[in-house]
């Protein structure tokens, strides 16, 4: 009912649109660059309206005005300028931007505004920087080219999920990924599965989904003040994407992009594991099979050595399991969209299909996405923008990682030297036609039986739409509507099959997600110069948002019949079904002030209020301010020459947040009956608070734009702080309560840091160029106060349960804390009387989350050809690797035979006894890296730090020329390559960037997806 | 103009205050906030009992992998069972610390605090009490000092970093528990008969069931306090504890459901027909050789019951179970791989050896944690060490037949005969000797009545304190004792972070290993 209101007045302005009609001309012309190229997109706006039209790919546009009417022209990288419409044929040269003054981003809500007029930070990268060198997680393309942007991508393979920070983690426990909005529409980027110690599946996110060529900007909002009218749950900033729209012209525009990558091995070898011993235990070939899961055997003689089939087989190293697993994957991506329309609407329509074919033998990815974008002008008044988006992924036998089963990188980490994986793929059976189990863990399948007999299934259905009618009551007074939603239906199948060893029955295991969240939303508008120097835009608005799951799960298992997987096929008395849903709503109004003077000061306000249904009634709402402002000195006085263009900016502003649904109260699960007695026991593994209010995170930057030296540099520079506060933290406590975790409203976080986007034209000559651009983000995170008597909370730990990420006072977010060798005065390891280290508890390792991140790239340009190069890298943190402590516990790391161990035993050099007298026991090697494997964390923490030549595009732009007598308009071919190289890193065996989920316990990598390179190239058609 | 504005701006103010029906909005549809009482407790049994949530998790590791290897009732080649070599796996050792509070002792906890103060709900509270308190007898067993009086109150006091209280505390208190929720019951008040997964509503099994369990713990002080030993056990002699098979505290499981399943047959086993963790049809557990050496050396007529050798047509993974015959049974020495094996005896596998059999952990077995026969040992014991009066001998040779005649609780084709029973007992007597001559003969029963009923809880506590059967600690490459016998588990590395007074336990108690004992170990 509350919606009737809402429609009735918006039935009211349709009804108002059509009372006012005025005579108009018709104008219309061409735009040119000054070399006389037709321009495409450029914004042609009737001055003082909101009536805007884009160029066509051939530069053209048309539209009516009144007579008499200013058009202001602009056009990204181009200054803009200001006509009077007078007739039709008009023809506009836009002279290339010397000041850098009138630059358009997309800013909350989605308004557009002069890149001049804001007080605080956005970076805008345009849709064709995503499209060339695509990765099929959009937002991994983004990795390296905004500062303080940090990007980490699950280590899954395609089709995986992102962790997506600015400036820095904000919350302790909530969550820490900026709001993604999508055509003015939040979309849901909850990660449908995440990875735990005990492994399992990424099955992606909500950003993982989108059509890289669809995109037509992403602009980063990273500080508060940029988000503070997107609301709480923009309170880490805000990535807003715009999708393409149509262009009004002659006929249907067409657009063709093809792209195709290989995708191969980036580690085809682990460099650091030993290929000298084989299977087996203390020394001895293995004689059973439970003696068959590690590397302790003798030398490699070449002997014929009995395996674990019975059959016996030249005891020899296998350097090559990797590349003989792995295949060569692919993505094979092609779109066609159709643009075009008249004076009453413009449309776009988009086709894309996506096919992935992992590296990972049975593993596939498939995305279409559909998308049609409509702008219609149904007069003068009246006016609206329609999006409809639908995409559907199906996913084949994702990538299980971090611990198995089913989990065939695992098997590959652990996979005894002397083992040939060829082999193992004849062997996979037993007689009895179920699994051969390889080693003395059952969890641990042989990798062919992990991927080609379990199996998987994911698809996931989404539609995204969006409605914006929008009336003039006059020029400078419009009511604008927002309604729209994004709603996906998931399901998932996963089947451990018939035969299997840890569960010889096999199950079956089914996930029901359908997700839905409106957001409907009407604002006012008002924009009008007050006085000749004074200028007003304000608005205020009010939104409602309603947030829905629904999960259905339905497992169980054995099969009656083998090999028939379906529910039916299992008892019912062995099948587990679970309905969980969930709700969520913020109402918030929200105003907006902006005023300018002269063009060169700028003053923006904003205030925001939001109810949450999920926090304490007594205390769910919350209003936060914020205020911005822009100087541009350039403008206001005489500046020496080298100056173009200079920007001062500084903004001050707070957000407050809320949580998830259902965390106030205590309540139970009904866990069904047992000898006919229903069961029940509290649902909670959380201590719910009924307490909760919203946490508050108020942030503040100040920063510096430029352009200098004829245009040729072009800095932007910024400095910030952002604190939260009351965070809403759900802390691991000590099980001993009961409970695995506590939510409180607790503490402070606080991050500081810099960001510097520096380019310099180096060469620019008509034929020649040659622009370096470096970026770097800096953030000092540091948690400066928990709740009283807590210093630290745990956040995750390990399979290995060695070394822990924590929080902890003093300390930056996410710290690696675990067993260390224990020391004694002098630095002397201490040794118990069996001759092991002695564990020091919870020694302080460092961060998870480094702190230093950047990108430098090159773009060469001669004559028609580009070639770009981006290097990344990452700096200052830590990371525990799970993987390396497994290859020492089974004797495969290099370490476990360096210096002889194998022949000599271990005496850990400048050891002591307990007592400080020096130690003489001499260990097995094979005792001692198993006891560091299940003892000391110290041991397998790395520096995270990397370089990596990150993306390579070559660029071929044909002139026109070349096709001026076919249909074509325009036409490029690319060579891409992405991840091409690791230049630098300190963690052997593995990718520093691996990391098994994108929860805020970073830091810990186990058994992942090994990482890949790809190489491809890229057409793009117009006609 | 200006009226549509505040038209529009009046919708705003309906849009943003309308938060009337927030409150109802945040209530989980899905969950009650509210539940009987005996749903809880029925669910706290079969926590205990390992069989709800993640099934056996925490008895497979603590009971199978450390326990029963660790007492020489189980045997194994490989090292997954860590116990056997006394090697250190983290998740194993951690298990049911881990696993018992967030689950038993949680809900427990919750279940006395909502009942407390209602008279209608004396009989609930009450054996909720007791099982707590038998819960939290594992859990110190186990691991020494740890929270008690704190633990699983987090919900109510807020109470986020619980104290470690010291094992002698939370041993007085244990026994006072037992002591008042045992007087508690009534037959004044309703009780739930329902929910009673163990007695099936006959109150008075609880009764014997509390004062069984004092007895137990009683006895646990022999050494650290022998006075609050004896006190207490002849307190709970005097109160009188279970008299016949049918009071053994065993979770009855009918194996229709995982979580009505008995948690031993989902690690051991094939659970139901074929999912779980079967572990001893793949081969990767025997009996022991001390253990069947022993059961032969006395002609226990439970041997060819409890253990089998394998078909020789099957092959691992799928053994059957073939000859039992206790002839020809043979138990596998502890601490071996198969190199050490083959060294001493050529095999390579432990496919000729006895391993459980299939019958005693079925899915709808019961789960046997605290016998009528136990009862009447260590009424022996009490007797033998004069702290009760009675005849000593007389309570051994009903132990021994209440341990036999229980095998039938596993619906065996071929239980003992009562011929076989009295050639055993006669066969077995109680010496009547010296105290030690004494307990030598109570605990070896003690050890094979526990290796029988799969509860190496009971078995590795009373090899601790008894130091009976003299079992030879085995000394394995890379072991964590210099090859003594574990005395304890280590507790989870993550307390060490998460709660300070981890730390004062540690100074106290002495170092995390397997090395330091627990205060009645002393």
């Amino acid at each position: 009912m509350r919606k009737l209101p809402l429609l009735a007045a918006f039935l009211c302005l349709l009804l108002i649109s059509n009372s006012s009609f005025s005579q108009n001309i018709r104008v219309s012309g061409t735009v040119l660059t000054s070399a006389g190229e037709p321009v495409n997109g450029a914004t042609v706006a009737v001055k003082g309206t909101s009536q805007a039209t884009f160029t066509t790919e051939d530069g053209k546009f048309s539209l009516s005005a009144k007579p008499g009417a200013v058009l202001i022209i602009s056009y990204v990288g181009y200054a803009t300028q200001e006509v009077n419409a007078s007739r039709e044929g008009m023809r506009i040269t836009l002279s290339a931007d010397t000041k850098g003054l009138d630059e358009v981003v997309i800013t909350a809500l989605g308004i557009k505004k002069e890149k001049k007029a804001l007080g605080y930070s956005v970076t805008e990268v345009k849709g064709d920087e995503l499209t060339q060198a695509r990765s099929v997680n959009v937002a991994n393309s983004l990795a390296g080219k905004v500062a303080g942007l940090n990007i980490t991508g699950t280590s899954t393979g395609p089709g995986g999920s992102s962790r997506i920070t600015i400036r820095g983690n904000g919350s302790i426990d909530g969550n820490n990924q900026p709001l993604i909005v999508v055509d003015g529409i939040p979309l849901n980027n909850d990660n449908l599965g995440s990875v735990g110690m005990w492994g399992g599946v990424d099955n992606g996110d909500g950003i993982s989904s989108l059509n890289p060529d669809e995109i037509e900007s992403v602009s980063v909002l990273k500080g508060g003040t940029a988000a503070a009218l997107y609301g709480s749950r923009a309170s880490n900033g805000a990535i807003l994407v715009t999708t393409k729209g149509g262009l009004k012209g002659k006929g249907i525009g067409v657009e063709i992009n093809s792209n195709y990558v290989v995708e191969s091995l980036l580690l085809p070898e682990f460099k650091d594991y030993q290929y000298e011993y084989g299977i087996g235990s203390n020394g001895l070939v293995a004689a059973n099979q439970g003696d068959q899961g590690s590397s302790w055997g003798p030398k490699l003689d070449g002997s014929n050595v009995t395996q674990y089939d019975g059959v016996g087989r030249p005891y020899v190293a296998q350097r090559d399991n990797l590349k003989k697993f792995y295949r060569p994957g692919g993505n094979f991506t092609n779109s066609i969209a159709f643009s075009g329309g008249g004076e009453k609407l413009v449309y776009r329509l988009s086709m894309s299909d996506l096919n992935s074919r992992s590296i990972m033998p049975g593993t596939s990815l498939k995305r279409d996405n559909l998308a049609l974008n409509l702008n219609g002008t149904l007069s003068k008044k009246l006016s609206f923008l329609a999006n409809v988006k639908y995409i559907k992924e199906k996913n084949r036998n994702r990538p299980r990682i971090s611990d198995s089963p089913g989990n065939a990188n695992y098997a590959l980490y652990v996979l005894p030297t002397s083992l040939n994986v060829d082999v193992m793929k004849d062997i996979k059976y037993n007689d009895l036609g179920n699994e051969r189990e390889w080693s003395n863990n059952p969890y641990v399948q042989n990798p062919w039986y992990a991927v080609e007999d379990f199996s998987t299934l994911d698809t996931k259905e989404r539609v995204i739409a969006s409605f914006e009618p929008k009336f003039n009551f006059t020029d400078w007074l419009y009511v604008k509507g927002r309604f729209g939603f994004d709603k996906f239906n998931y399901r998932y199948r996963g089947i451990t099959p018939t035969g299997a060893a840890f569960q010889i029955g096999g199950g079956l295991d089914v996930k029901l997600r359908d997700f839905q969240e409106t957001n409907n939303e009407v604002l006012i508008g008002f924009d009008k110069d007050l006085t000749g120097s004074f200028h007003l835009n304000a608005l205020a608005g009010g939104n409602m948002m309603k947030r829905v799951y629904n999960n259905e799960d339905y497992n169980g298992g054995p099969f009656n019949i083998p090999y028939f997987y379906d529910i039916s096929n299992i008892d019912p008395a062995k099948r587990g079904l679970s309905y969980v849903y969930s709700e969520n709503r913020i109402n918030s109004l929200y105003a907006s002030v902006d005023l300018s003077f002269n063009d060169y000061l700028y003053l923006n306000v904003t205030g925001r209020n939001d109810w949450f249904s999920a926090l304490n009634p007594e205390s769910n709402s919350i209003f936060y301010p914020s205020v911005g402002i822009s100087f541009i000195p350039t403008e206001a006085f005489q500046m020496p020459e080298v100056f173009n263009y200079l920007k001062v900016r500084g903004a001050w502003a707070q957000v407050g947040g809320g949580a998830d649904p259902y965390r106030l109260n205590l309540n139970y699960t009904l866990s069904g009956n047992h000898l006919g007695a229903p069961v029940a026991q509290i649902n909670q593994s959380e201590i719910p608070n009924s307490q909760l209010r919203p946490f508050v995170s108020t942030s503040s930057e100040i920063g510096i734009e430029a352009k200098m030296f004829n245009n040729r540099l072009n800095l932007d520079f910024a400095i910030y702080s952002r604190v939260t506060t009351k965070d809403i933290v759900g802390a691991s406590i000590s099980q001993t309560t009961g409970y695995g975790t506590a939510v409180f409203n607790v503490g402070e976080l606080s991050n500081k840091g810099v960001e510097l986007l520096l380019s310099y034209k180096l060469i620019d000559t008509k034929n020649f160029s040659w622009e370096p651009s470096v970026n770097f983000g800096y953030n000092k995170n540091e948690v400066v106060s928990l709740t009283e008597g807590l210093t630290r909370i745990q956040k995750d730990e390990p399979r290995s349960r060695t070394a822990y990420v924590y929080q902890e006072v003093g300390e930056s977010f996410s710290q690696l804390l675990g067993n260390g060798f224990a020391r004694n005065d002098k630095g002397q390891i201490i040794v118990n009387a069996q001759g092991f280290p002695v564990v020091e508890n919870l020694v302080r390792f460092g961060t998870g989350i480094s702190p230093l991140t950047g990108g430098i790239s090159n773009t060469f340009r001669y004559k028609g050809v580009s070639l770009s190069v981006l290097i990344d890298g990452r700096f200052g943190g830590k990371v525990f690797s799970g993987t390396n402590s497994l290859a020492y516990g089974n004797g495969l790391h290099a370490q476990t035979v360096a210096g002889g161990v194998r022949e000599d035993g271990v005496l850990l050099p400048n050891s002591v006894n307990e007592d400080n007298s020096p130690n003489t026991t001499v260990l097995t090697a094979q005792a001692y890296y198993s006891y560091l494997n299940t003892n000391m964390g110290e041991e397998f923490i790395y520096k995270s730090d990397f370089v990596k030549l990150r993306q390579v595009i070559l660029d071929f732009a044909i002139p026109s020329r070349v096709y001026a007598k076919t249909p074509f308009k325009g036409v490029s071919i690319s060579l891409v390559g992405r991840n091409l190289l690791i230049l630098k890193k300190y963690i052997p065996n593995v990718d520093p960037e691996s990391t098994y989920n994108n929860t805020n316990a970073q830091g810990l990598e186990f058994a992942s997806f090994p990482p890949t390179r790809t190489v491809g190239v890229n057409l793009n058609l117009k006609f | 103009m200006i009226r549509k504005i505040f038209a529009a701006l009046s919708l705003f103010v309906v849009l943003g205050s309308c938060t009337k029906d927030f409150e109802q909005i945040n209530v989980d549809p899905t969950k009650p906030a509210e539940v009987p009482l005996a749903y809880i407790l029925g669910q706290t049994q079969l926590m205990i009992a390992g069989s709800a949530g993640d099934p056996g998790y925490h008895t497979w590791r603590a009971n199978f992998c450390y326990s029963m290897p660790i007492a020489q009732q189980f045997s194994t080649l490989g090292t997954f069972y860590a116990g056997d070599k006394y090697l250190y796996q983290p998740d194993l050792s951690e298990a049911y610390f881990i696993t018992a509070y967030p689950n038993a002792v949680k809900n427990l906890v919750n279940l006395i605090e909502l009942g407390k103060d209602k008279p209608e709900e004396i009989n609930t509270v009450s054996v909720a009490r007791i099982l707590k308190a038998f819960q939290f007898s594992i859990i110190t067993d186990l691991y020494g000092d740890v929270p008690y009086f704190e633990a699983g109150r987090g919900y109510y006091d807020r109470v986020f970093q619980p104290k470690y209280d010291e094992q002698q505390a939370i041993y007085m208190d244990l026994l006072k528990e037992l002591d008042e929720a045992g007087d508690a019951i009534t037959d004044a008040q309703p009780f739930p008969s329902a929910a009673d997964f163990v007695y099936k509503g006959e109150a008075s099994s609880w009764k014997a069931f509390a004062n069984t369990l004092m007895l137990r713990l009683a006895m646990r002080l022999a050494k650290a306090d022998p006075g609050a030993a004896q006190s207490w056990a002849a307190k709970a002699i005097g109160k009188g504890v279970m008299s016949s098979n049918v009071q053994t505290f065993a979770i009855i499981h009918d194996g229709s459901t995982v979580n009505s399943a008995n948690a031993n047959s989902y690690n051991l086993g094939p659970y139901g027909t074929e999912a779980g963790r079967k572990e001893v049809v793949k081969g990767d557990i025997q009996w022991s050789k001390v253990l069947i050496d022993m059961m032969k050396a006395r002609n226990d007529p439970r041997l060819p019951i409890i253990a089998t050798l394998n078909d020789p047509a099957s092959k691992a993974p799928n053994y059957v179970d073939g000859d039992n015959s206790a002839a020809n049974a043979k138990g596998l020495p502890n601490g071996l791989d198969g190199n050490r094996l083959k060294a001493l005896t050529g095999e390579t596998t432990a496919e000729k050896y006895s391993r459980p059999r299939g019958v005693i952990f079925n899915a709808d077995d019961p789960n046997m944690f605290l016998t009528h026969a136990e009862a009447r040992f260590r009424t022996a014991e009490a007797i033998a060490r004069g702290w009760a009066s009675g005849d000593a001998a007389a309570e051994y040779s009903a132990g021994q037949e209440a341990a036999i005649e229980q095998m039938e609780g596993y619906k065996p084709d071929n239980p003992a005969t009562d011929d076989q029973i009295d050639d055993y007992l006669a066969a077995n007597l109680y010496p009547n000797g010296s105290l030690d001559a004494n307990l030598v003969q109570i605990e070896n029963e003690m050890f094979i009545l526990t290796a029988s009923t799969l509860n190496g809880y009971e078995g590795w506590a009373s090899i601790r304190r008894t130091g009976l059967p003299a079992i030879t600690p085995t000394n394995y490459p890379g072991n964590q004792t210099g090859g003594t016998l574990p005395r304890r588990l280590r507790l989870p590395g993550s307390e060490a972070g998460i709660n300070p007074n981890y730390k004062i336990a540690i100074d106290r108690q002495g170092k995390d290993d397997f090395l330091t004992r627990v205060w009645w170990d002393k």
